[in-house]
């Protein structure tokens, strides 16, 4: 047996400072084979979304041989993680844009790895908006490059409850075309609804709120919809001293503060986040909702198919409303990219499963095994028996409008000061302050402007 | 060839040497010293890696003056240090205050005491994320039970009570005293039950009774417990992010926000890791202080409870 000496002691002392000392400095990649990449990717809001990147990993994994650790994460803790990694520079190999502004974001401080090689695979096959969306400009080679990879894509729809239209004695079908009177509709429905009795249902389903990023989205479709869409144009530049913008502004915040104001809006929604619009509209407390991606739908399709089939309504295209002049009002697309960080172990393995994973047949399979919720970001994947199914009533409404019509990236792509407008909620605020405390939509406009002023001088472009 | 001077100068640098090098090993010889570094060695490095750097790398990612100027620059921060001393100052002093009168309560004999303590404590023992998540919903305007058992039995529209700043953060404090209270009345109990019984029987002889016994003899002895339980929650609810995170979220529009909220909202929701460190940081004349009188209080070696 051996004896506890004192300079075994000191040794085993020794051995565990160190061993503690080469743990925290060598993370676990960096002793992984070099045929290895970590990957992390946000959970998915249905089961189905998780299975299909498994899937999609196996069959990388089986096809190339490498391996790829794959985290699967919620979305809120990946986000964390991934802005810990980039601050601590303790990064995986790829991960997927969460938030997905970050492909400006650290693109402007020259964090990511140049991925034009991977696009370039299947570039002809991208729509152009996907491919704007994966750029972001250096501020440290003053260039914009490809930093992401368009891996799938969302656009905000309108989805209306038609058994609660019909209660109120309306039809699907009677909905005007135009933006305001559009809304408006929905606030006769409620005014019907109490008629008969209905205290707590509610017209519109607007996120009135100053968490996570439903009321940016919300307030952008009504920005873009009232001629504001000029804010900021491709070179970067903000508009704000343009009339059209001012005025776009000014009437979104009076429309979208005024319905919560008149009480058309649930109360609550001043203090909702991204999932409570979607708990609430299955809840009936409301008629409609205008709220990114089909998750409303997807999310009760197994547990209500009678909801998914007969009662809910989307209207991408057709019946997303037009502009108050009749004119077709251009879909905001956001993306999730891939990211390859700089300090990534295994920048190869991670470039190769990228290009096996955009190639048509297994991005296009992915996103149709997540039920649809999310978009392709190829146009040519709209033709799948999947996508125009006849039988399911949003489909192919949804990938009209948000990959086959007209479309823009979000502003961010060409300014990423607007990403922090979208973070620091600067209209959100906008809207509550004329929604609750009672300003008028010129004053609350005047004061988001200068904050986005301040902000945007933070972030000068060559 | 040296003289005499420097040979004795020699000596005096050489003596020194050696005094120090003593102190360094703390008197210690030989062996002694060996095994004493081969003991301490494994605690250093771990207080190095786990208390040390994530100290010193926090210092320096707020070290920037500029995130200060910024912080405080935002409105939303101006409000989040009011709503943080409010925080503070109701919910630890109405809380403890309420312990102490609790846990004199908790002192009468009898099972059905024992039982009710049970059920008192239950707050404090089921896990306090779900239960502020519950709050939450309690407390929704539109479906919230609180509301509805107002509709149903009295026809009353309940208050958005997380609508609105001051009944946002108020539920926050309510929330906090609740989860909170039978914890620290436990602790107070058992000050209590650690005055002997020949004081109080003696007090009691003298006709120190009922609120004079109080007030004379029970809080007096209590006092120092007292004051460090005091200390130690307000150190503790200084960097609370439960209690607002789920039951309030920081709204409406960012209004009831504190300290811990704000730092994890500008580090990952806004995507500005040195600037939430900055907010956390900038607490820090506040926890310093109430540190140091703590270990004072700690070192005091008077004979009190």
């Amino acid at each position: 047996m051996a004896h506890l000496t004192r300079r075994s002691v000191l040794r085993g002392s020794l051995a565990l400072a160190a061993a503690g000392t080469g743990t925290l400095s060598a993370p676990h990649i960096a002793k992984a084979a070099a045929t290895t990449a970590t990957v992390w990717f946000a959970q998915g809001f249905v089961q189905d979304e998780d299975v299909a990147l498994r899937k999609a990993v196996a069959d990388y994994e089986k096809q190339s041989g490498n391996k790829i650790e794959l985290s699967i994460i919620p979305f809120a803790p990946e986000r964390q993680k991934i802005i810990s990694a980039l601050t601590s520079g303790v990064v995986p190999d790829l991960f997927d844009s969460n938030p997905a502004e970050i492909v400006q974001l650290y693109g402007w401080q020259d964090r990511w790895v140049d991925v034009s090689d991977v696009v370039e695979t299947q570039r002809s096959q991208f729509s152009e908006t996907a491919l704007l969306a994966a750029q972001a400009y250096n501020n440290v080679t003053k260039k914009r490059a490809t930093y992401g990879v368009p891996l799938r894509a969302a656009v905000v729809p309108c989805h209306i409850w038609k058994s609660l239209v019909e209660k109120a004695g309306m039809k699907i079908e009677d909905i005007p075309k135009t933006w305001d009177a559009y809304f408006d509709f929905f606030k006769k429905v409620q005014d019907n609804l109490r008629k008969l009795g209905e205290r707590k249902v509610y017209g519109l389903g607007f996120q009135v709120t100053a968490n996570g990023v439903d009321p940016y989205n919300l307030f952008m479709a009504f920005l873009v919809a009232h001629g504001g869409q000029d804010i900021v144009t491709k070179d970067g530049k903000l508009h704000l001293d343009d009339p059209k913008v001012k005025a776009a502004a000014i009437k979104s915040a009076a429309y979208l503060g005024g319905a919560y104001r008149d009480g058309y809006v649930p109360p609550s929604a001043i203090n909702w986040n991204d999932a409570d619009d979607n708990n609430a509209f299955h809840a009936k407390l409301m008629v409609m909702d205008v709220d990114g991606t089909l998750s409303t739908e997807v999310a009760i399709k197994e547990k209500h198919p009678e909801w998914y089939f007969n009662e809910i309504v989307t209207h991408g295209t057709p019946g997303y409303p037009n502009d108050n002049a009749g004119k077709p009002v251009p879909a905001i697309v956001g993306f999730t990219n891939g990211l390859i960080p700089k300090g990534a172990k295994n920048v190869t393995v991670a470039k190769e499963f990228l290009k096996y994973f955009i190639q048509p047949k297994v991005i296009g399979e992915f996103v149709e095994l997540g039920l649809g919720r999310w978009l392709p970001v190829m146009p040519a994947l709209a033709k799948s028996p999947f996508w125009q199914n006849p039988k399911d009533p949003h489909l192919k409404g949804y990938i009209q409008q948000g990959l086959l019509d007209p479309t823009r990236p979000d502003y961010y792509v060409f300014n990423l000061a607007m990403a922090e407008v979208r973070s620091q909620h600067v209209w959100s605020m906008a809207m509550i302050d004329v929604a609750k405390d009672g300003a008028k939509p010129e004053a609350a406009i005047d004061k988001a402007f200068k904050r986005i002023q301040e902000i945007f001088a933070k972030y000068p472009m060559a | 060839m040296m003289d005499t001077a420097s040979v004795v100068e020699i000596g005096r640098t050489e003596r020194g040497r050696a005094t120090l090098w003593r102190f360094l090993r703390g008197n210690l010889k030989g062996t002694e010293y060996t095994w004493a570094l081969a003991f301490v060695i494994p605690y250093v490095a771990v207080f190095v890696t786990f208390v040390a750097y994530p100290v010193v790398y926090g210092l320096w990612m707020g070290s920037e003056p500029s995130l200060y100027r910024e912080l405080f620059a935002d409105p939303i921060y101006q409000q989040t240090v009011v709503n943080t001393v409010l925080y503070l100052a109701l919910g630890v002093n109405v809380k403890m205050f309420l312990a102490l009168l609790l846990s004199g309560f908790f002192m009468r004999p009898g099972w059905w005491m024992k039982t009710l303590l049970l059920i008192f404590v239950l707050p404090w023992a089921v896990p306090q994320v779900s239960t502020f998540i519950s709050i939450h919903w309690m407390l929704n305007g539109e479906w919230g039970f609180l509301n509805n058992v107002l509709y149903t039995l009295f026809h009353i529209e309940g208050a958005h009570w997380l609508n609105d700043r001051w009944t946002a953060l108020g539920a926050v404090i309510v929330s906090h005293i609740w989860k909170w209270t039978p914890f620290w009345t436990l602790i107070l109990l058992a000050g209590r039950m650690a005055i002997p019984l020949e004081i109080r029987d003696t007090a009691r002889v003298d006709g120190a009774t009922g609120v004079r016994g109080f007030v004379h003899i029970t809080f007096p002895l209590l006092a120092n417990l007292y004051l460090i339980c005091t200390l130690l929650s307000t150190i503790f609810l200084l960097g609370d992010f439960n209690t607002v995170y789920f039951v309030s979220g920081g709204g409406p529009a960012n209004s009831t926000h504190v300290l811990g909220t704000l730092g994890i909202r500008n580090a990952f929701d806004i995507a500005q890791p040195r600037l939430g460190v900055a907010a956390v940081m900038s607490a820090l004349p506040m926890v310093i202080p109430l540190v140091i009188v703590l270990m004072r209080k700690l070192r005091t070696t008077e004979v009190q409870l």
